[in-house]
């Protein structure tokens, strides 16, 4: 009697890689506490109004700039108003602009890149040339443009970081693009008369997924950082919204006096970026196919 | 930081520097008779704003005129009562009978800082130049004079087409300055890139953003009275930075201290506070009539502030301007509900009999907010600025309105751009400010008289546009008291501006430097500071 | 070579003039009428239409663009709200961002490099973990929040060094190095971070060849197998991420400028965005824009010099 391997007869190809990148992924504990603790954000952010124990906005003058009691996790601050719960609410501004903007730049960003690195020619030169002609702009500088044209709010905010950080997601879905086109399933396609969208549609772009999804990653606390930073100039979220760049730049006028108000904000920034640079890092090593374990 | 036996070698002088230098209410007095200045020194002064171009006649902004102090003099200057005495004329003006001819004498013997002569046809020049300049700010401000003459050399005399009471305070600001007429010869649209006029100082070099360099100059008339060899305006708008820099010495002045840093600094064994309730004011500004911009025909705009004066007072009333004062500005500003300041002789007879809610009456304010019939009424409020000191004012205010039913948004928006809002009436309510000016005429007609520049409140009434105009060709203190008294009857009832309070500065001085002089204006006149250690 | 001098410079001519239109009409999109602002508390009518017209304002935008780009050419970046030439300030402020950025690439690629080598050669163990997690801290902290931190700490509680502002080297060396030292190492923090794993991964590649190995196999010191990758390594790893993070270099050195009160040209240009000032904008963001271009040659030529495969197939990019 021979043995059969139940398993492999029925579990798909796709299921099957599925299982071994979350395998992969559990192998690496970094990578998991960064997912658990972006989750967390990301849950605090969602389910704001319950997590926080006071409105963003309410205000208490006769509490003002009080130290961690009971009542207020980390004090108040400056309007007496209770900073866990702003930090909590903050966690909205960054989580939507991080994400957002994020969606926002690959969405314009991958469609471009990829019609040039797969048609060439003069598609490609004008298309890379005007890139440069963005990229040379720093980065901060045209976030800041974007956002006194448009006016300052979150929104924004989150479209002025989504296009400054499309230049050089163009340039990455470019060179994807470029490689992949002469890969031999692609040629095959092409040799067999199949449109060009389906050809990008089915063969090229879900083959860039997996640097899509590290670029991604990289690019979220970057925008995180990108809010904050807006924010901190009054170029992103306006009061009485909570923002951590908000908060920060409150904060610098009482640095003698109470600069707890800077700590806790900086603290919820740097461990919000860093969980999805852990997770980032950890995805990129779990999609390299050269990474053994 | 200097150790401890230095600090108690200075402390006999201190003691002096301390008792001439704090002011209590009207500014600083003047302290040469009792002080030991050095010769020499360079004394470098940390300002909060850039100023613009150093050309009187284009010259917009406040830091401006504290830089024009020591660089430029005019015909007329204050004292530290406010007062206007001469300072390049030789006397106050004689006026004639009509009111339309102004007669005034010039200092003699004064050089500018070219070397050339100071002399009537000079300051003739320098007049007819802030009125017919292309794009001249000064011109709308001396408008009536119509001719000047200088029938000799120090004597000019002014030939006004309106009587015009606030002149001689004009020609104690921007105006009055004299400017070297080589150096418009040479300069002619560029003279802010080398100005030169009569003062203690001469314009040295300037770096945009960073810094003015000023040196003493060889020319001045009373030389005697300069200590220093150079003064430098330094920029340092950031206010964490400007006060670091003064505990650290790196300036030995500084320029308008944030309030949160005020306690800090008082317990600083090196720095001197200076604190000077200015003429200024901080108000809110109602959108009444301005629908297509200042200067349009003005009707009702329709919102709840526009068409019920029972919501304009229910705002004002449910301000508690004591709060506002102790949780936006730590306590230091002087909240009132006027546009004259307590320090100007002007304040007392003109709003005598008039109520000041310097706390919040929700209760009335409520009460007014149901009468007027309009249901959740909503403001939209516009604030000059994104720095965090507006936006806690726009959020308390906020949080105060809610109290009594009224919603506000708060719309924190660049100083610029709030401006071209203004004044195009794209707001409901404007948190904005006046620096401030001597004559009253200066803190009210502009904002609302019909024809004011400023009134992007777009206010239109005739009575009290006739009670303005009156007041302005009066020369006579006794009837300016009672119309400008009328006046602000009128502002107070109708509101379409409230006060909530007049800005108080409080500056830091090096307790090594002593003879910095802070009237109620606000300025800094440091020309004839120096060090005494 | 010289083919591929030429083809590069004509892209990069071509992107400069893409960018000053760029600039220009990113300026002209700003809100708010700059003649109010010019005006200050003056509502003159007559004003406005003067102030309008010395800065030519009231001309159609193509003429406005060509008058500028026309004097750029000749060296005329024109004058800003305070009467003062551009081009001067320009020149003035330029040294200083300059000096910011080269202190924050001296100290970044230091600490970087080194960090990499270190823990690459001992992979695994303790001092890796430690300049990995260093990295990634370096990564994730908002630089901005780290300056106020260190003023915090080093300038208002010890007093070991000044709270911002700055001092010219010409006038006071030592001074000049106080005030930028913090600054510096804000900025270069990003640096170091994104060059210590690259570093690192590249060490660990060329580590891992197959010449390596027969190196050590021969008997090769150490010390010797290592140096000898390490330089070459860092060149080529140096000089592509400095190109890369050049942009992300700028970005911070504004906002570091602005927190530590350093008069250099990213504070400009807030400056002069928030004070509307036309002319100094455009001239300021060329300037920038052209630098980075400019600067982006220079790295393409290196790499080049350091890679040639890349002069032979052409450009990648």
């Amino acid at each position: 009697m021979s043995y059969v391997d139940t398993t492999a007869v029925t579990i798909s190809p796709r299921a099957r890689r599925w299982r071994l990148l979350r395998r992969r992924f559990l192998r690496r504990p970094l990578a998991v506490v960064g997912l658990v603790v972006a989750a967390t954000f990301i849950v605090a952010a969602i389910l704001a109004p319950v997590v926080a124990p006071y409105s963003a906005g309410e205000t208490n003058f006769n509490a003002i700039l009080l130290h961690s009691s009971s009542h207020h996790l980390l004090g108040t601050d400056e309007l007496g108003r209770d900073v866990f719960s702003r930090i909590v609410w903050g966690a909205r501004a960054s989580i939507e602009a991080g994400v957002f903007s994020t969606l926002l730049a690959m969405a314009v960003a991958v469609p471009i890149g990829v019609v040039a690195g797969y048609y060439r020619g003069w598609t490609d030169t004008v298309i890379a040339r005007l890139t440069d002609v963005l990229l040379a702009f720093p980065f901060l500088i045209v976030a800041v443009g974007l956002a006194a044209i448009l006016g300052p709010s979150l929104t924004n905010a989150t479209i002025a970081l989504g296009i400054g950080a499309a230049p050089a997601l163009i340039r990455i879905a470019r060179g994807e693009a470029l490689a992949l086109r002469e890969e031999d399933y692609v040629r095959a396609a092409v040799a067999n008369g199949a449109s060009d969208l389906r050809i990008i549609s089915r063969h090229v772009v879900p083959n860039m997924l997996s640097t899509l999804i590290v670029q991604g990653t990289v690019l979220i606390p970057t925008a995180i950082i990108g809010e904050a930073v807006l924010s901190f100039l009054g170029l992103g979220v306006q009061p009485p919204t909570p923002s951590w760049g908000v908060m920060l730049s409150d904060a610098q006028s009482y640095l003698i006096q109470a600069p707890r108000l800077a700590i806790y904000p900086g603290i919820a920034v740097f461990l919000c970026s860093l969980s999805f640079n852990l997770l980032g890092d950890g995805l990129r090593d779990v999609l390299d196919p050269k990474t053994t374990r | 930081m200097k150790g401890k036996i230095a600090r108690l070698a200075a402390l006999a002088v201190g003691v002096l520097v301390v008792g001439a230098l704090t002011a209590t209410v009207a500014g600083a007095r003047s302290s040469h008779s009792a002080v030991n200045f050095k010769n020499g020194g360079t004394l470098t002064i940390g300002l909060s704003e850039e100023p613009d171009a150093l050309d009187p006649t284009l010259a917009r902004t406040f830091v401006g005129r504290m830089v024009f102090e020591s660089m430029c003099e005019k015909l007329y200057d204050l004292d530290s009562h406010l007062n206007i005495v001469p300072q390049l004329a030789a006397a106050m003006p004689q006026v004639s009978k009509d009111k339309l001819t102004y007669t005034i004498k010039l200092r003699k013997g004064v050089k500018f800082n070219d070397g050339t002569p100071f002399n009537a046809a000079a300051m003739k020049e320098s007049l007819e130049r802030d009125l017919t300049f292309k794009g001249s700010v000064r011109a709308s401000e001396i408008s009536p004079i119509k001719t000047i003459d200088a029938p000799n050399a120090s004597t000019i005399v002014l030939h006004l087409s309106q009587p015009y009471s606030p002149l001689v305070s004009q020609l104690a600001d921007r105006a009055g300055m004299a400017m070297s007429p080589k150096a418009l010869a040479s300069e002619g649209a560029n003279f802010a890139q080398n100005p030169v006029c009569v003062g203690p100082f001469m314009y040295k070099d300037r770096v945009a953003g960073d810094h003015i360099t000023l040196v003493r100059s060889p020319y001045y008339y009373a030389k005697s009275k300069v200590h220093l060899d150079s003064i430098v305006w330094k920029i340092m708008t950031d206010p964490s930075s400007r006060t670091a820099a003064m505990r650290a010495g790196d300036i030995q002045v500084e320029d308008r201290i944030q309030s949160t840093d005020v306690p800090t600094l008082r317990k600083d064994s090196s720095v001197n506070l200076v604190k000077a309730v200015t003429i200024g004011y901080q108000g809110i500004t109602f959108n009444v009539g301005n629908k297509n911009g200042v200067g349009k025909p003005y009707s009702n705009v329709g919102t709840p502030l526009a068409r019920s004066q029972d919501i304009r007072t229910a705002f004002d009333l449910a301000l508690d301007r004591t709060t506002i004062n102790k949780v936006v500005f730590g306590g230091l500003n002087a909240p009132d509900c006027y546009p004259l300041a307590p320090v100007s002789p002007w304040y007392k007879p003109t709003t005598s009999g008039l109520q000041c809610n310097l706390h919040a009456n929700d209760a009335i304010a409520s009460k007014l907010v149901k009468a007027s019939g309009i249901a959740n009424p909503t403001v939209n409020l516009l604030l000059g600025g994104t720095d965090p000191v507006t936006a806690r004012l726009g959020q308390v205010i906020q949080a105060m309105e809610k109290n009594v039913g009224i919603t506000v948004n708060v719309k924190p928006t660049e100083f610029t751009t709030s401006l071209n809002e203004a004044t195009a009436g794209q707001f409901d309510a404007y948190a904005v400010g006046w620096s401030g000016r001597v004559d009253p005429d200066g803190n009210i007609y502009g904002f609302v008289a019909t024809p004011g520049t400023l009134n992007y409140s777009g206010y239109s009434n005739p009575k009290l546009d006739y009670i303005l105009n009156g007041a302005r060709k009066s020369l006579s203190t006794k009837s300016r008291d009672t119309l400008y008294r009328a006046a602000m009857t009128i502002i107070h009832r109708q509101r379409p501006l409230i006060y909530l309070y007049h800005p108080v500065y409080y500056f830091g001085v090096s307790k090594k430097v002593a003879g910095v002089q802070i009237y109620g204006d606000g300025l800094i006149r440091a020309q004839f500071a120096g060090y005494t250690q | 070579m010289g083919g591929f001098l030429l083809r590069k410079a004509g892209a990069a001519l071509i992107v400069v003039f893409c960018s000053s239109v760029v600039v220009f009409a990113g300026v002209r999109a700003l809100p708010g009428d700059p003649a109010i602002a010019l005006s200050g508390e003056n509502r003159d009518p007559a004003v406005l239409a003067a102030i309008r017209q010395k800065y030519g304002l009231d001309k159609p935008l193509p003429e406005q663009y060509l008058k500028w780009i026309w004097h750029a050419l000749h060296g005329d970046l024109g004058v800003d709200q305070r009467d003062l030439p551009v081009a001067h300030t320009i020149i003035a402020r330029i040294p200083i961002t300059l000096e910011l950025a080269v202190l924050a690439v001296l100290l970044g690629s230091v600490i970087g490099i080194v960090a990499g080598i270190v823990a690459a050669v001992r992979r695994g163990k303790a001092a890796d973990h430690s300049a990995t997690t260093f990295a990634l801290v370096g990564l994730s902290l908002p630089h901005f929040w780290l300056g106020l931190m260190m003023i915090v700490v080093f300038a208002v509680d010890l007093h070991w060094l000044p709270a911002g502002g700055y001092v010219s080297f010409g006038s006071n060396p030592l001074g000049n190095l106080e005030h930028m030292l913090m600054p510096a190492i804000v900025l270069g923090t990003g640096l170091s971070a994104v060059l210590m794993r690259q570093m690192r991964s590249a060490m660990l590649t060329s580590l891992g060849a197959d010449y390596v190995r027969t190196a050590r196999a021969k008997g090769l010191p150490e010390w010797l197998v290592v140096g000898k990758h390490a330089l070459r390594n860092s060149l080529i790893t140096v000089t592509t991420v400095i190109g890369l993070q050049l942009g992300v270099l700028i970005s911070g050195a504004v906002i570091t400028e602005e927190i530590f009160v350093i008069p250099g040209f990213g504070h400009l240009t807030l400056d002069a965005i928030d004070q509307r000032d036309y002319t100094l904008l455009q001239g300021v963001i060329l300037v920038v824009a052209a630098g980075y271009v400019l600067i982006n040659l220079l790295v393409d030529v290196v790499y080049s010099l350091l890679n040639p495969r890349i002069r032979v197939q052409g450009s990648s990019t």
